[in-house]
């Protein structure tokens, strides 16, 4: 693929060989990772023997998680990657434009009214139109007064303020929830990567490939938007139909995940972030590799925490924080330059 | 050569409550090298804007290479146009050739893949523009001179048929101006690419342009050849400040200079220039008079009148009266004393009514007195006296030997023109 020849352009001579040998380390790391996690579990360490019933049960268990995990993990990170790039600024992430809270207090809407196919295929659906819904709000809040071209900083604000009222409407629904639904909602709330129907897993994954798809197809012009809009434009980029598709591709993809595994904090934001301090802020490179990486660091993450104090499970979240921050802020730390510089 | 490769047809442009560009027409012949010059905030960037699409005009329409630029693509408008904004930013580490290779997106495949042809063109252009030792340096690191010229890079990778540049130069070192700037000619001739740019060195872009657009603010005043723009009272009106225009007669070359004259006047003149002003009237002329070197009192004014804050703020002496309150005997009486120290008096774009019109008495005693006495003209329209008082006292005043004045540069030309006699 002519990619390859730009991976090659950033960097000559010494600087380049050594980006290739992070590059190649990283996938390889990648495989030995995934099935690290397959050898982690509350039935024990190591694989189990796909002789028996219950060992094939096991595996396909854990695999069932995996699959959630690179799901859920890489719709995550490659949504942060594009609300920094369009939002040009280091703590946007899918929460911020208040996003996942949107299509968080649309599946808490769909777990209290109940059960049947509403929840199983309906609940990736009514996540996202209630992300829209939100974007919509928060991008028409932003734009008044603005000529139709919001400041980052009114959309940023208008966003935070919109989460903020999600989530007192959660919190609010879980208040007077019946016991039933409470144990559901919050155990969802936490995030955790419990497989859901094959359906629901089956859509959802559609949805993750075709916006993963649609964001890679964007990413040259997520480069020249990182510029600002005005040279975007001058550089014969459409400006404002790239920051409306990249914002609805990245709402899908935060949509799905929260539908699909709660609300699962730091992946978003602090993926990008280490694939960009890694590899350079190139989209075309950093949209496939942050994807892999986030999907990585979920699946490892949920092995840890269903091992760790079996038979008890951690949430994953928990874990994502908990040991993903101190690992992560030592590569920022060391590499922070080679990512953004504000 | 003959194409119109820029067509303004009464373009009228600008932002959601302000219009900035006002009935705008000009035509840019493709292979011209042109320079768009005028003061700070008079609609240059505006222009650029209008013109690449950025922003849709309120009325008029615009033209790029004989089509209407609202209905180009954007890839096919980058092919044809391309702009060198005053200053690119970004947040995230992009290298050099990172950045210059963003001039090739409108021009790259379907899937968004760069082909060796796009390489080679960014390589030539990062070589043309002295960027190439800098390809893996971060481009936000670089100095800002640096930066200029990796945009410039950028936007020759695009490889448009006309390049606007915003201001570009100016942060560029001597050595690196004369480089871009070489760069731009041999562009213009081999190339025939037509080269709009925006500069305040006006000396630089006599020597180089083939044709000079003059705005002032938001109007095209001239557009025309070097030295048919370049005229000395033209500049001076328009830049408001005194500029001259020297012609070399043998090789033509057109020197703009102005700074020596002023510095010269910085000295203080001696002279006492009394203002009638109010409502705000008397800020700009203030101002002027005391950057020229004169002494300057004002009144009679009243407090909390923006030109009595103005006063106070510069020590001018004033002369003040309560506020809203119409002149009283005594602020009269000091007012004539200042009368009697001063040289001459001005009158400002003041509305006159019930209240102030005795300060056009002032005028009359200090006319009386053998003063220089100014009044700005259009008094009709600034008259809410009964019986139009104030029109007659002016007519009365001008039949006297009192001078009107239209501008400010004219005002102060005929100021210096007056000191410069009774020394």
């Amino acid at each position: 693929m002519d990619n390859e020849i730009c991976a090659d352009n950033r960097f000559t001579g010494k600087a380049r060989s050594k980006e290739r040998l992070r590059l190649l380390l990283f996938l390889c790391a990648v495989p030995l990772l995934l099935i690290f996690s397959l050898m982690l579990g509350p039935s024990g360490i190591g694989l189990p023997d796909t002789q028996t019933g219950a060992g094939n049960a096991i595996i396909y268990l854990r695999l069932g998680r995996l699959l959630m995990g690179m799901i859920t993990g890489a719709a995550l990170a490659a949504s942060g990657v594009v609300f920094q790039a369009l939002l040009r600024n280091p703590l946007a992430e899918p929460y911020v434009l208040g996003v996942s809270g949107g299509a968080g207090l649309g599946a808490t809407l769909c777990i209290l009214a109940g059960s049947g196919l509403l929840s199983t295929l309906g609940l990736p659906v009514i996540a996202f139109a209630a992300a829209v819904l939100t974007l919509m709000l928060v991008y028409g809040i932003a734009s008044q007064g603005s000529g139709g071209h919001p400041s980052v900083y009114s959309l940023i604000l208008s966003g935070v303020i919109v989460s903020s009222i999600c989530s007192s409407i959660i919190m609010f629904l879980v208040s007077t929830a019946s016991v039933e639904g409470l144990h559901n909602v919050i155990w969802w709330m936490l995030g955790s990567l419990q497989p859901v129907s094959g359906d629901q897993q089956l859509l959802s994954a559609l949805f993750v490939a075709l916006s993963l798809f649609g964001i890679w197809m964007l990413s040259p012009r997520l480069n020249a938007l990182s510029l600002g809009r005005e040279t975007a434009h001058y550089q014969g980029v459409n400006a404002d139909a790239v920051i409306i598709s990249g914002l609805l591709l990245a709402t899908l993809l935060a949509a799905t995940a929260v539908s699909l595994s709660g609300m699962i904090g730091f992946v978003g934001l602090i993926v990008p972030h280490v694939m960009r301090a890694l590899f350079g802020p190139d989209h075309r490179r950093l949209v496939p590799l942050a994807s892999i990486g986030g999907g990585t660091f979920l699946v490892v993450c949920d092995a840890v925490a269903r091992t760790l104090l079996a038979p008890v499970e951690i949430p994953v979240g928990v874990i994502t924080a908990l040991a993903g921050g101190p690992f992560f802020l030592v590569i920022l730390q060391r590499r922070m330059k080679q990512a953004w510089i504000a | 050569m003959e194409n119109d490769a820029l067509t303004f047809t009464n373009v009228s442009s600008g932002y959601k409550h302000r219009k900035v560009l006002d009935n705008v027409s000009f035509t840019v012949k493709e292979g011209e090298f042109v320079s768009l010059i005028g003061p700070n905030g008079c609609g240059k960037s505006t222009l650029l804007k209008t013109a690449s699409s950025l922003l849709k005009p309120l009325s008029g329409k615009v033209e790029l290479f004989g089509r209407d630029v609202m209905h180009i693509k954007p890839q096919v408008r980058a092919s044809l146009l391309g702009v060198v904004p005053q200053k690119i930013e970004t947040p995230m580490a992009f290298t050099v050739s990172e950045i210059v290779m963003n001039g090739r997106i409108s021009l790259s495949g379907r899937w968004g893949a760069f082909s060796g042809r796009d390489h080679d063109v960014v390589e030539r252009c990062m070589i043309y523009t002295d960027v190439s030792s800098l390809r893996d340096r971060y481009f936000t690191e670089l100095s800002g001179g640096e930066q200029q010229r990796v945009a410039l890079a950028m936007v020759l990778a695009q490889e448009p048929r006309m390049i606007m540049l915003d201001e570009s130069i100016s942060h560029l070192d001597i050595n690196h101006r004369q480089e871009v700037l070489q760069i731009l000619m041999n562009l213009n001739r081999e190339k025939q690419m037509t080269i709009v740019l925006v500069s305040h060195d006006l000396t630089l872009s006599a020597g180089i342009s083939d044709r000079f657009l003059l705005m002032e603010s938001g109007s095209l005043v001239k557009a025309g050849t070097p030295a048919e723009v370049l005229e000395p009272e033209l500049l001076s009106r328009v830049y408001h400040c005194d500029l001259h225009v020297q012609q070399d007669p043998y090789t033509g070359f057109i020197q703009v200079s102005g700074a020596l004259d002023t510095l010269r006047r910085r000295k203080r003149l001696g002279k006492q220039v009394h203002v009638i002003a109010g409502g705000g009237s008397g800020i700009e002329l203030y101002r002027r008079l005391l950057i020229d070197g004169f002494e300057v009192s004002t009144g009679v004014l009243n407090r909390l009148d923006s030109d009595a804050e103005a006063a106070r703020a510069l020590s001018i002496p004033a002369v003040l009266e309560q506020p809203f309150s119409p002149v009283g005997h005594e602020a009269f009486e000091s007012a004539l004393r200042m009368i009697d120290a001063c040289d001459c008096l001005l009158v400002s774009q003041v509305p006159f009514g019930s209240g102030n019109l005795i300060n056009l008495k002032l005028a009359e005693t200090a006319l009386e007195k053998g003063k220089a006495v100014y009044l700005s003209a259009g008094i009709e329209e600034r008259d809410y006296t009964a019986g139009k008082a104030a029109n007659a006292l002016f007519l009365s005043l001008l039949g006297k030997g009192a001078k009107p004045w239209g501008n400010i540069h004219d005002l102060m030309a005929m100021l210096h023109a007056g000191t410069e006699q009774s020394v």
